[in-house]
């Protein structure tokens, strides 16, 4: 056992070390990061995958330029995509989390964890039956069918996330509502909604990434020009004879949206990832 | 606002999941207009009893009459009763303003009529200057106005009080309970107030009704229960400091205790009775000793506590201490330190004496009894035998 | 014993009112009906998409369809014993059961390790969270476009990506072949772009423990006499445990479902494949509805193995709580 002088004298030198540790690690983390930006930028003449990692000579714009219009339908039909899923979802999740939450039925505490499990489910399990009942009713004949589909399929992550916001609501104050006169749908505009916006936050950030970085469902649900944005990334970009530079440079446009969602709003998107863990 | 009602509750029973029975039978009337106190010790189900007239709890069986209306069944929204809240309950989003309006709005009061009587209420309450405030900016006794204002501004038929001042610090509750007796006699709406504080009780009521583990114990006015307190149990819970108990027995027309004897009152039914009791005498109950032919009792203070123009004198006395059901779960809910370091077999005298008369610790005081000071009780059943 | 006064009203006639029984039943409606409605088209809508496809899945698995044609036959269990006699599923399941080991395994390692460096708080903790997590913001398939290129395998002077940069630092017998390894190891290197993506979540899943441990169990401890490497592995270790079961649950989850990653790494590579990969190519490219549907369904089950004990057990706590 150290005695206590010595483990000070120490002090200074493990938290340096551990600083160190820690941009180690942060470079490491970032290494594809530089990889992508840096060949982007490049000069299209001098990109070879031999000198990934040297530093443009000159910057240029040319790969951009030559990637995007391939990019550009996939982005708007993503655009198109991921805004009313995640609000829609949000709004119905908002609902259900205060029914949940707040509301009772019998039965609640049983369908709670039934909706859970839509969460963790592979889609490769649902994918066939989907395929056809979406292709039946014509609904892959443009975006409506993988935006109905991601509303569903966010429901259970966004009613996770207000059902443990809105269990902060006291009792008692429910209870005031429903003396004052107050129903269920009053109760819920007039005390849980107007708390509501942080948890409005989390859900819509979350499912606009899950529904923007979402490719299998996108895939197989729509046809040629309403492709998402990650199917046209991989069309692109996933060839084996695609030049170098243009592959990553679809690659970092077709992330932007959401690393900028995330730059931005971060302490949204982590309360997200930990109500997904069950532990919001 | 038209006449006030009454409130009768039929045989009220409630029965949780898992047979917890937490209002058992209660037979209960309130007058129109009268201001009704529950009181019991933590536990006694009288928060569950309002509950239930709110619509808040379900009913297992019985009948609640709010007028001549059956609302039993009836929700929370469908009956006309106004709650204040504990923890006062005020909508956090919106102004002082909106939460007085609140309830009218949800019962499609016009916008002119809310206006209207807001500001009365307000007006009444003095709270005026904080209208668009949110409750967070609000202290605790101006979020306790707000929501007896908001219950006020419904002009309900009735208010439901679930322990209002608990949450304020003493002086302040001291001060609010005048505020709440005077707003009573102005506006005359049937109240059932629940506390777990007796003094409370015993200041605010005009009825109060006594209940221990679902039952009711006794309803009656004040006096009536302090001076006639149907069992052990009102006996002990009502008074503070609380009755004095002791084991004692009675023969020949007197009771005898503590090498003292005492007779029993002119009348009473003990006089020719030969059993065990439980002698109940209040602090205040016992007199100076003087020449005036009463028996007297001799005890050694242990503690004088000063109140100013009284004194407290804590004294123990020879005789077996009483230690029931009734007197533990009376004591337990007035105070949380009581705490014995005493031997178990001899009885705790608090007595209260003049604040002239000199008093000395470790030095014999004499009291003097008088037969009608005294309350007796059957030791098994805890009734009065008075 | 209870004293009530009654006062005279009982000959006042009051109107009757509705048989009790049924106004209970009716005020139990009136009081969560309306929350019933509220939820119900979710309730339904996931009813139908999440269990009844399940369902419909499953069903799918034990008839013959196959291409266009869709007999509405019941074959039993014919395409399971097929899969399980299929060398190339059987491959599959050895590459899943390798891939989720190194990719768990590393995830945890990384993730407990940062969030161990970072419990006890350091001056810009959150850019240094931030860039942990940013992985996690990035699409899978573009997180795969990126990686396929930095685990390129040439050699010699076409040398590049991550064996490029073992050479610039003189590591240079670091230098593989990646995922293009010819035996059954390279799908543990796709296990690296996974972990690079989940390493982050895990971080903060960890942090989150760590951080709910009170700190005066720490303390005590301290007081008793521990040094801090004590004080980890007798105090905050055992505290641990749950937080470990659920990054261990979701980490394996997301593994058995990968597909987005695997296919833009390396599409069409059988030595990389996984049981996900496969579905997709036996019902979409080759047509086997049925035995894509099957391949689906034993997915189901092994994500259900895990999740479902997990969903339970959170569920109950809370309640607990």
């Amino acid at each position: 056992m150290t005695t206590r002088t010595a483990r000070r004298a120490r002090g200074p030198y493990l938290r340096a070390a551990r600083y160190l540790v820690l941009f180690l690690f942060g470079c490491l983390f970032l290494l594809p990061v530089y990889a992508l930006l840096v060949t982007s930028l490049k000069d299209p003449a001098s990109v070879s995958v031999v000198t990934m990692w040297e530093l443009p000579g000159k910057l240029s714009m040319d790969s951009f330029r030559a990637v995007w219009p391939k990019l550009q339908n996939g982005f708007v039909n993503s655009l198109i995509l991921a805004i009313p899923a995640s609000i829609i979802s949000s709004i119905l999740g908002a609902a259900n989390g205060f029914v949940l939450a707040k509301w009772r039925f019998p039965g609640a505490d049983f369908v709670f964890p039934v909706i859970l499990f839509g969460m963790f489910i592979p889609y490769q399990a649902i994918l066939i039956p989907m395929f056809r009942v979406i292709a039946s009713m014509g609904l892959n004949r443009d975006l409506s069918g993988l935006i109905l589909v991601h509303i569903i399929y966010g429901l259970p992550i966004t009613t996770l996330i207000f059902r443990s916001y809105f269990a902060s609501i006291s009792e008692e104050l429910i209870e005031a509502a429903k003396v004052d006169g107050a129903g269920m749908l009053r109760t819920f505009f007039f005390v849980a909604l107007p708390i509501a916006p942080p948890a409005f936050a989390v859900a819509m950030i979350w499912q606009f990434t899950s529904a923007w970085n979402d490719f299998l469902f996108g895939i197989v649900l729509t046809r040629t020009e309403y492709w998402p944005i990650t199917v046209a990334l991989n069309n692109i970009a996933g060839a084996q004879t695609v030049p170098f530079n243009e592959a990553m440079a679809s690659a970092l446009l077709a992330c932007v949206p959401t690393v900028l969602v995330y730059v931005l709003l971060g302490r949204f998107f982590m309360r997200g990832l930990m109500a997904g863990a069950l532990k919001g | 606002m038209g006449e006030a009602v009454g409130i009768r509750l039929e045989r009220i029973t409630k029965r949780f999941r898992g047979g917890v029975v937490a209002v058992n039978e209660v037979d209960l009337e309130v007058r129109p207009g009268e201001f009704m106190v529950l009181v019991g010790p933590s536990g006694c189900g009288k928060s569950t009893l309002l509950r239930m007239v709110a619509g808040l709890e379900s009913v297992t069986d019985g009948t609640i009459w709010l007028g001549e209306k059956d609302v039993t069944e009836d929700l929370p929204q469908e009956r006309d009763v106004a709650m204040v809240f504990q923890s006062y309950a005020l909508y956090p989003r919106m102004s002082v303003r909106r939460n007085l309006g609140f309830g009218l709005r949800m019962r499609g009061a016009a916008k002119q009529e809310r206006e209207r009587r807001v500001a009365e209420v307000a007006d009444v309450l003095g709270l005026d200057h904080l209208l668009d405030r949110r409750p967070a900016a609000l202290s605790g006794g101006q979020r306790q106005r707000v929501a007896m204002g908001r219950a006020i501004v419904r002009e309900p038929q009735a208010f439901l009080m679930d322990e209002p001042l608990s949450n304020l610090d003493a002086k302040l509750r001291v001060s609010m309970r005048a505020q709440l007796s005077l707003l009573h006699q102005r506006l005359g709406t049937t109240t059932i107030y629940v506390t777990h504080d007796q003094i409370e009780a015993m200041t605010l009521g005009q009825r109060v009704a006594v209940l221990r583990d679902g039952v009711l114990q006794q309803c009656d006015t004040p006096p009536r229960l302090f001076r006639q307190p149907v069992n052990l149990f009102v006996a002990a819970f009502i008074g503070s400091p609380s009755m004095n108990f002791v084991s004692a027995t009675v023969s020949r027309g007197a009771v005898e205790f503590a090498g003292v004897r005492v007779p029993v009152p002119t009348g009473s039914e003990l006089a020719t009775a030969d059993r065990r009791v439980i002698l109940g005498i209040r602090p205040t109950g016992f007199g100076v000793a003087s020449s005036n032919g009463l028996p007297t009792l001799s005890v050694v203070p242990e503690i004088v506590e000063e109140l100013g123009d009284e004194r407290n004198v804590i004294a123990d006395v020879d005789a077996p201490r009483v230690d029931t059901d009734a007197t533990r779960a009376a004591v337990d809910a007035q105070t949380a330190d009581d705490a014995l370091l005493l031997p178990a077999e001899r009885a705790r005298f608090t007595i209260r004496v003049p604040g002239d008369l000199p008093v000395t610790v470790g030095e014999p005081l004499t009291l003097s009894i008088s037969p009608d000071r005294l309350y007796f009780f059957d030791p098994d059943s805890g009734t009065s035998l008075s | 014993m209870s004293q009530t006064v009654v006062a005279g009203r009982r000959e006042e006639r009051r109107p009757a009112p509705p048989p009790r029984r049924r106004r209970k039943w009716s005020r139990r409606l009136r009081s969560w009906g309306p929350g019933l409605l509220l939820v119900a088209p979710s309730l339904v809508a996931l009813a139908i998409f999440v269990y009844g496809f399940a369902g419909w899945n499953v069903r799918m698995s034990v008839s013959s369809w196959r291409g266009l044609r869709q007999p509405n036959d019941f074959i039993g269990l014919r395409n399971y014993r097929e899969l399980f006699v299929d060398e190339t599923f059987r491959n599959d399941v050895r590459n899943l059961v390798v891939f989720t080991l190194v990719f768990i395994l590393g995830s945890l390692a990384i993730g407990a390790f940062l969030a161990l460096l970072l419990d006890k708080g350091v001056r810009g903790e959150s850019v240094f969270r931030s860039i942990y997590l940013l992985p996690m913001a990035i699409s899978f398939i573009a997180t795969g476009i990126i990686w396929r290129w930095l685990l390129d395998s040439s050699t010699g002077s076409s040398t590049a990506g991550i064996n490029k940069l073992f050479v610039y630092i003189g590591l240079d017998w670091l230098r593989s072949d990646w995922h293009k390894t010819p035996n059954m190891w390279a799908i543990a290197f796709i296990a690296l772009p996974a972990a690079w993506s989940l390493s982050g979540y895990v971080m903060a899943l960890f942090l989150a423990g760590l951080r709910g441990i009170p700190e005066e169990l720490r303390e005590a401890a301290r007081v008793d006499g521990a040094t801090e490497s004590k004080v980890y592995w007798h105090v905050v270790r055992p505290l641990m445990l749950p937080v470990l079961m659920s990054a261990v649950v979701i980490l394996t989850h997301i593994s058995l479902k990968t597909f987005d990653l695997l296919y833009a790494i390396a599409p069409l590579d059988a030595r990389t494949e996984t049981p996900a990969l496969y579905m997709w190519y036996t019902s979409f490219r080759g047509g086997f509805f049925a035995r894509g549907a099957a391949i689906a369904t034993l997915l189901f089950v092994a994500v259900a193995l895990v999740i479902v004990p997990y969903i339970w057990y959170s569920v109950r706590s809370e309640r607990r709580r």
